[in-house]
C-alpha cells in the first residue's frame, strides 16, 4: 500500500480523479461500483493506471441489500443481500462469489483485494461471522491472484458509542489474518466529524490497527484525513463532495429525496482554516491580509486569485489537489507522534485564524469553524492517553 | 489425572520397540522414550481408552499439517482393534533435552540475549501454527521441551483448536481448557469464537515474563480459588508494577505489557510480529 493520498472515487468524480493524477497528486484509487458502471471502471482503471496510480475496488457490502443500477452491472451484485440471507450462502455460491470477485480483481488489475464486509455493529456476532465468512473468501481471490488481502473494518455508530464496545469489536475484527486494512469508521450525521470523544475514538480504533504492524487505508477520511497519520495510517482517501468524506451508512440506504446541492455556491478549501469558506460571498469580506492568509491556491484556483467566477466543481478539484499535497508531505514521516504533532500546529492556526476572522465581524457559513479545536483536542488526547500504542508503534517500526 | 502405563506392560504391546524410560504423561497419553530396530529415539504416546475420537483427530491433523523444526514431527499414528486386543497410539519425533520447566524456574531470571534468542525460536514455531489457523491453547512450560542447544518445541496438541475447521461441539463456551494458569482473558471469560492466535501470544507474554523476571506475572502462592486468579489476568495490571518488572529495560516493558494487554486487540497480531522485536530487543 504506497503511503500518501488515495483518491475515493464517488460522485461523478472519475474525470476530477483523473486530472488530479495528472497534476502528480494522489498515489492510489479506490474505485466505487456504486457510482461507476463495470465497463466504465475497467477503461477508468487502465487510464489511472497509465498515470501510475495503485488500483483498488471497493465492492461495499456496507450494507449487504443496497443496490443500484451501477452496481447491477458487476454480475457480483446478485449477491447483494441481507445479512441473514448472506450468512446463508450455500458453499457453491461462495464459490461463485469468489469467482466474481477474481474476475473483477483480474480484469480491473487491481494491486490488492478488499474483501468485501458488512458494517460492524455492537453485539451482532452474526455479521462478525459473516465477515469471516467474506474474507476468507476475498483470501483465496488474493491468493490465486497473488494480491495482498486488505480486511475492511468499518466500525458502525453502536460500535463507536463506548470505549470498551470498540475495543471488543476490533478485537474481533482483528483476529483476521490480512496484509492491510481498509478501515472506516461511522459518524454522526454532519457535515464533518465535530464531537471531540468520537473523533478521538476513531484515532484510538486507526492506531490499533495500525498497531498490528499492517498498513491502513483510512477510507472516506476527507479533510479529516489529516489527523490519520497522525494515528498511524498509510494512506488517507479523500474525495471532493462532503458524501466522501465522512462514513455514513445512510449513503447505502435508498433515499427518496432528490439529493443534490441546488445552485449553492461554490466554497474554497483554505488550508489555513483547514475548512471552506464561500466564495466569493465570505472571501469578499475579509480584509485583504486576512485574505492573503486565507487564499491558499492550487493549479485549480485561478480565477479566485483574479477574482473571476468559480464553478462548484473547479472547487472540489481545488479540494482535492490541496488535501492531496498536504497529506503527501505528512506521509513523508513515518512517525505517527510528529505527524500528529504537525496536525496540531495546523490546527492550531486555523483556529487563532477563525478567530481572527470573527473578530473582523465576519461569521462564516457551514459551522465551518465547529471541529478544529476539538480535532486538535482530540488529538492531544490520544497523545497522552495512547503512549503505550505509540511506544509499540515505535518499537515495532 | 494422569494416564500412566506401567512401563514393562507398554513393553509387551510393542515388542518391535525397546523401551527406554517413562516420560511426563498427560492427562489423556501415558508417554515413553523408545528407540526402533534402526536404534532411532522416538517418542511413543499410548492413547486413553476414554479419549475424545474428534478431539484426537483434530490434534493427529495439526501435527500432519506443520512442518517445523520448533513444533513437534508426528510420525505416526495407528489405531488398530483385533479381538482381545486394541493398539491406539501416537509416535513423535523424540526431543532430546528438557521440559522448559526445569529451566523456567521462580527466582531465577535469565539473561536477556539468551531469552530473546530463545523466545525469537519459540516464536517461530508458533507463527509455523498461525500460517496453518492452528491455535495450541495450551502453551506453557511443561508442553514446551529444550533441546540441548536451547531450541524449544512446541508439543502436545492435545487441544489445538483449527479456526479454519468446523466447531467439535454446537454450543458456544468452550473457551475454558488449558492450563489456568497460562489462560489468557478470553478463556475465562470469552467464548470459543474469542480464541485465536493471540490467546497463544498471551501464553507467551507469561512464559517471556518469567523468563526475565523469574516471577509469575499474576499467579502468586496466597491465591486459593480459580476466581482470584481470574481477577487477576482478567482484570488486575499489578504485573506492571512489581519491582522485577520496573528494573527491566524500557523497551522490553512494552513488549510484555502489549503481550499481555487483556484484548486481543492491543496483542501484537501474530508471532512474527513478536520475533522481530525480540531480535531488535536483543540484538540478535
Amino acid at each position: 500500500m504506497r503511503r500518501g493520498a488515495w483518491h475515493q472515487c464517488g460522485d461523478r468524480s472519475q474525470k476530477l480523479v483523473e486530472e488530479q493524477l495528472q497534476q502528480k497528486a494522489g498515489v492510489g484509487i479506490i474505485i466505487s461500483p456504486r457510482d461507476l458502471s463495470r465497463k466504465n471502471a475497467v477503461a477508468y482503471a487502465e487510464r489511472y493506471r497509465a498515470l501510475g496510480a495503485e488500483l483498488l475496488l471497493d465492492h461495499q457490502y456496507y450494507v449487504p441489500d443496497f443496490t443500484n443500477a451501477r452496481f447491477d452491472s458487476y454480475p457480483i451484485s446478485r449477491f447483494r443481500k441481507g445479512v441473514s440471507s448472506l450468512n446463508k450462502i450455500s458453499d457453491q455460491d461462495l464459490t461463485d462469489f469468489r469467482n466474481e470477485l477474481r474476475v473483477d480483481h483480474e480484469e480491473l488489475k487491481a494491486d490488492a483485494v478488499i474483501a468485501p464486509a458488512v458494517v460492524y455493529q455492537a453485539g451482532r456476532a452474526d455479521v462478525v461471522q459473516l465477515n469471516a465468512r467474506l474474507f476468507a473468501a476475498a483470501k483465496r481471490v488474493a491468493a490465486d491472484l497473488k494480491l495482498p488481502i486488505y480486511a475492511t473494518v468499518v466500525l458502525g455508530r453502536s460500535v463507536t458509542a463506548s470505549d470498551q464496545t470498540l475495543q471488543t469489536m476490533l478485537s474481533q475484527a482483528t483476529a483476521l489474518s490480512c496484509d492491510g486494512w481498509y478501515f472506516g469508521f461511522e459518524f454522526e450525521e454532519e457535515r464533518l466529524p465535530s464531537v471531540r470523544e468520537t473523533v478521538r475514538r476513531c484515532c484510538v480504533a486507526g492506531l490499533t490497527l495500525a498497531c498490528t504492524g499492517k498498513p491502513v487505508l483510512h477510507a472516506y477520511a476527507g479533510p479529516m484525513g489529516l489527523l490519520s497519520f497522525g494515528f498511524g495510517a498509510t494512506g488517507v482517501a479523500i474525495g471532493h463532495s462532503q458524501n466522501l468524506w465522512k462514513f455514513t451508512c445512510d449513503r447505502w440506504i435508498v433515499s427518496a429525496s432528490q439529493g443534490g446541492g441546488g445552485d449553492a455556491p461554490a466554497r474554497f478549501f483554505s488550508n489555513a482554516l483547514w475548512g471552506t469558506i464561500i466564495y466569493p460571498d465570505e472571501t469578499s469580506q475579509l480584509t485583504a491580509a486576512i485574505r492573503n492568509q486565507v487564499l491558499t491556491h492550487s493549479p485549480f484556483s485561478g480565477p479566485v486569485a483574479s477574482n473571476l467566477p468559480w464553478s462548484r466543481w473547479d472547487s472540489g478539484k481545488h479540494l482535492v489537489y490541496m488535501l492531496a499535497k498536504q497529506f503527501s508531505a505528512m506521509a513523508a514521516e513515518k512517525d505517527p507522534r510528529k505527524n500528529a504533532k504537525t496536525a496540531i500546529a495546523v490546527l492550531d492556526k486555523a483556529i487563532s485564524l477563525h478567530a481572527e476572522i470573527q473578530q473582523s465581524n465576519v461569521f462564516l457559513a457551514d459551522n465551518t469553524s465547529a471541529y478544529q479545536a476539538n480535532w486538535k483536542a482530540a488529538l492531544e488526547d490520544l497523545l497522552k492517553d495512547n503512549q503505550g500504542d505509540f511506544d509499540f508503534f515505535d518499537l515495532m517500526s | 489425572m494422569s494416564y500412566t502405563v506401567d512401563i514393562n506392560d507398554a513393553a509387551k504391546m510393542f515388542p518391535d520397540y525397546k523401551f527406554v524410560r517413562p516420560l511426563t504423561p498427560s492427562e489423556q497419553k501415558a508417554a515413553f522414550h523408545v528407540k526402533d530396530k534402526a536404534g532411532t529415539d522416538l517418542c511413543l504416546k499410548l492413547i486413553a481408552p476414554n479419549y475424545e475420537r474428534d478431539r484426537l483427530d483434530r490434534e493427529i491433523q495439526a501435527l500432519q499439517t506443520i512442518n517445523h523444526p520448533n513444533v513437534v514431527k508426528l510420525i505416526e499414528y495407528t489405531f488398530s482393534s483385533k479381538p482381545g486386543q486394541q493398539r491406539h497410539y501416537i509416535i513423535e519425533e523424540f526431543i532430546e533435552g528438557e521440559d522448559l520447566q526445569k529451566t523456567l524456574v521462580p527466582g531465577k531470571p535469565w539473561p536477556v540475549k539468551d531469552t530473546a534468542r530463545f523466545f525469537v525460536t519459540l516464536c517461530e514455531g508458533l507463527f509455523a501454527m498461525k500460517e496453518k489457523d492452528i491455535v495450541h491453547r495450551d502453551i506453557k512450560p511443561a508442553n514446551i521441551r529444550v533441546r540441548p542447544n536451547g531450541s524449544p518445541v512446541i508439543i502436545d496438541f492435545g487441544l489445538a483448536r483449527h479456526l479454519t475447521l468446523p466447531d467439535l461441539t454446537q454450543t458456544v463456551d468452550g473457551a475454558a481448557i488449558g492450563t489456568p494458569r497460562y489462560f489468557a482473558p478470553e478463556q475465562f471469560d470469552g467464548t470459543k469464537h474469542d480464541i485465536d492466535h493471540r490467546t497463544d501470544l498471551f501464553a507467551v507474554g507469561i512464559l517471556l515474563y518469567e523468563a526475565l523476571t523469574g516471577e509469575s506475572p499474576f499467579y502468586n502462592p496466597k491465591m486459593t480459588t480459580r476466581a482470584q486468579f481470574r481477577q487477576a489476568v482478567c482484570e488486575s495490571t499489578v504485573h506492571l508494577t512489581k519491582a522485577s518488572f520496573q528494573a527491566l529495560d524500557p523497551k522490553w516493558k512494552i513488549l510484555l505489557t502489549r503481550l499481555l494487554e487483556k484484548e486481543r486487540a492491543k496483542r501484537p497480531s501474530d508471532a512474527r510480529q513478536v520475533g522481530a522485536m525480540l531480535r531488535k530487543l536483543g540484538g540478535l
